[in-house]
């Protein structure tokens, strides 16, 4: 098996809801064993794209490869995908429910209930296992629902907001197991709204807006190329109007206790701090950081708005 | 074909093993019990009380016979001597014409009548006193028998509850005999030929067959009201499950996590065969329980010295009753599987259901026309139509059975429109979960269906 040819390929990629373009020209290549984020608005076309990767719709054009062959329903057994729309019967038991969907990906016999235990075990609801889904609180639910996504050892994950509704406890716990999987050679791809957990999670990123691939490529390189054009500040008092400059500083975020600063293109930091010092104002802090993955987020999303509503009214 | 036996043996087993199950497998046959025979029980009451009314006879020469004929129960029963004999299985064999009679015997009434007697006074102050009986309600009403009734028919009632048309009509065909009697006597007729003009008719239907001739016991007839009303109980019962199980995962938002799986064909299928073996399993056990019943009562029967004649049911009928049953009973299970598909939940479904109901009500109504003229080339459309031809095709088959190439052919026009509601189904559902929240309407099913 090659090792670099990617796990996932999309090929400009479209498709079409009547008179809606869900997804427009997306390319995008997902790497083996890494974890790939994908990010974008609400509507950006983030559903449709995950839900042509699983074969649950097909596209109108372009093309999805997987494992370097054209997708087809046969390859869905080596793809776990855990929707962002989830839910378990009502009244079935929660071992019911594994064995049902583990049979649906092929998982059956003996193999399925030891797999099926290891994991109950591993996520600590091994006791609930005769127990109906609607008697499990919703995180218990949500970590059956992952089991169903993992059990059947697929070599692509694809999971949708899987941290929502979890408390930090559990969050903590899914988030060590992805890690696992990962190192144990998995391609993961996950979308999400939490831009600290992609921040932290992510190899690879791929923003969408209005149906459109605004940026991808690694995390790294993509915080290099923005550059360290934001300043970590914290000031006592005095003046700060400074800040308001639009020349200088594109954009605050005030935090609890300093504030985060995004350059304007072109500005200088020094000459911020000069100004700042100058106008009187007490700074017991001043750090150039790179930005961070909801700074990239934003920018990149009103600015491919800002192009649209231009070329509306073009 | 794996994927497809895991969705079957989840919805079989989840709907087997429910309480609800349980319940109505046992209640059924009770309800049926309850329903079939309180109806018969509650027509035979006649609220209480006979009927009481008095005769006023200007002709003087009436009144004993309307009295006998009024008091008389078995002239309305003509084949009371027959009752004894009264088992489920002879009523099977019984024809139309004793069935009405049965139904018009629970529902005669009883009545007491007496004489008024005139005395040389006017109608009008017999009629004034009399209606004042009835106002103080020491009666029910009168009867006016004018001088020359022999030559015009003509009588009068006058009574509170004008409205019982039941009752009028059986007063009206009581005195209509009894002046047919006294018409025939006064001719001068004699008994004997009286006695033989008041004889019944029974005629014997002979069917003529491929191999010869038999004495048709109607029995064929009520296969095809069996096989139509089967159909229509099993939708009853069995449609609107599938139409929830249909909706099943789109309201516990499964659906996206099943299509990663499986194809929507494949779960459409699943649903359809899962709910149906729930379905048969249970009819089984009430088919079972039920020729128990009947073998086992027969035996008390003819141990007791009463024959009784089991219906002559052909292998081959029982044959065709299976495949249209279930070619008829799959045909609209589909048409809820695809309401199913087309609605988000199943409250909304049950109302879209409506109408499917009524298309099976149609074949019913057809199937008296095809009974008719079972060879007619109206008889033949009506038995190619999908929706009805389980029903039409099998009263063509029990009155005048067709050529097999017509039978076969309205077999497979039957599987070919499962396959393909089944097929509609899976797309309707399939677009329309990608876009949940509202029902379809037929224009845009008609657009999901045509998109690629």
């Amino acid at each position: 098996m090659m090792n670099d040819a990617p796990t996932l390929k999309l090929d400009r990629v479209t498709k079409r809801y009547d008179e809606f373009t869900a997804v427009n020209e997306l390319s995008l290549s997902v790497r083996s064993g890494r974890i790939y984020g994908l990010l974008g608005p609400n509507g950006a076309g983030k559903t449709t794209t995950i839900r042509m990767m699983v074969n649950i719709t097909v596209p109108d054009e372009g093309r999805v490869e997987l494992f370097g062959r054209a997708m087809s329903s046969e390859m869905q057994n080596r793809i776990g995908y855990l929707p962002e729309e989830r839910g378990l019967y009502k009244k079935m038991r929660i071992g019911e429910q594994l064995r049902f969907f583990g049979a649906l990906k092929g998982l059956t016999g003996r193999k399925a209930e030891e797999v099926m235990d290891s994991w109950l075990e591993r996520v600590k609801l091994s006791e609930w296992k005769n127990r109906k889904a609607d008697e499990l609180s919703k995180g218990m639910q949500q970590k059956i629902q992952f089991i169903v996504t993992v059990m059947h050892n697929p070599d692509l994950l694809i999971l949708d907001e899987p941290f929502s509704g979890l408390d930090p406890k559990n969050a903590d716990l899914l988030e060590e197991i992805v890690l696992e999987l990962k190192a144990a050679g998995k391609t993961i791809i996950f979308s999400t709204h939490m831009m600290a957990q992609a921040e932290r999670l992510c190899d690879d990123l791929c923003l969408i807006n209005r149906s459109r691939k605004v940026l991808d490529g690694s995390l790294r390189e993509i915080k290099r190329s923005f550059g360290r054009n934001a300043v970590a500040l914290r000031v006592e008092d005095g003046d700060t109007s400074v800040l308001e400059d639009s020349r200088l500083v594109a954009k605050v975020v005030r935090r609890s206790d300093e504030m985060e600063a995004l350059l304007a293109e072109g500005a200088d930091a020094q000459e911020l701090l000069r100004r700042l010092v100058g106008a009187g104002a007490r700074v017991t802090k001043f750090e150039l950081v790179e930005p961070s993955l909801h700074d990239i987020f934003i920018t990149k999303v009103d600015e491919t708005d800002e192009q649209a509503s231009g070329n509306h009214q073009a | 074909m794996n994927k497809l036996l895991a969705i079957i043996k989840r919805e079989y087993l989840q709907r087997v093993r429910s309480r609800m199950f349980v319940v109505w497998t046992i209640l059924g046959p009770l309800m049926l019990v309850f329903f079939s025979v309180v109806p018969a029980l509650v027509f035979g009451i006649k609220a209480g009380e006979p009927t009481r009314i008095a005769v006023v006879d200007e002709t003087g020469k009436m009144y004993e016979r309307v009295r006998a004929s009024m008091m008389d129960e078995s002239i309305v029963d003509k084949g009371a001597e027959e009752s004894s004999e009264n088992s489920p299985i002879r009523n099977l064999n019984s024809t139309p014409d004793d069935r009405v009679r049965q139904a018009s015997r629970a529902m005669s009434g009883s009545y007491r009548v007496e004489s008024f007697n005139l005395n040389g006074r006017s109608t009008e102050d017999a009629a004034r006193e009399l209606s004042g009986r009835v106002r103080s309600n020491q009666l029910d009403g009168y009867l006016i028998i004018p001088r020359d009734v022999l030559t015009t028919s003509q009588i009068s009632y006058h009574g509170r509850n004008t409205g019982d048309v039941v009752t009028m009509d059986q007063i009206r065909s009581r005195v209509e005999k009894a002046i047919r009697d006294q018409i025939i006597a006064e001719a001068n007729v004699p008994a004997k030929v009286f006695a033989d003009i008041r004889r019944p008719v029974h005629m014997e239907p002979q069917r003529i067959t491929e191999t010869g001739s038999e004495r048709d016991t109607g029995a064929g007839f009520v296969l095809v009201l069996v096989i139509g009303f089967l159909i229509y109980l099993m939708l009853v019962t069995y449609g609107q499950v599938i139409l929830s199980a249909v909706v099943e995962e789109k309201e516990t938002r499964i659906a996206e996590l099943l299509f990663s799986s499986v194809r929507s064909f494949t779960l459409m299928m699943g649903k359809l065969i899962g709910v149906s073996l729930v379905a048969l399993t249970q009819y089984s056990i009430w088919a079972v329980v039920f020729i128990l019943f009947a073998l086992y009562g027969v035996g008390m029967l003819a141990a007791s010295g009463i024959p009784v004649e089991l219906p002559q049911i052909p292998p081959s009928l029982v044959i065709y009753f299976i495949i249209f049953f279930l070619l008829g009973y799959f045909i609209y299970a589909t048409i809820y599987a695809l309401v199913g598909a087309m609605v988000t939940t199943a409250q909304e479904g049950g109302q879209v259901a409506l109408p499917v109901i009524f298309l099976l009500m149609i074949g019913f109504y057809l199937s008296f026309a095809v009974m008719r003229s079972p060879n007619s080339s109206f008889a033949f459309w009506a038995s190619m139509v999908p929706f009805w031809s389980p029903i039409t095709m099998m009263v063509r088959i029990v009155t005048q059975q067709p050529p097999f190439w017509e039978i076969a052919l309205s077999i497979a026009i039957g599987l070919v429109t499962i396959l393909l509601l089944l097929w509609l189904a899976a797309r309707v559902y399939r677009i329309g979960m990608l876009m949940y929240g509202k029902r379809a309407s037929i224009p845009e099913v008609i657009r999901w269906v045509r998109q690629s």
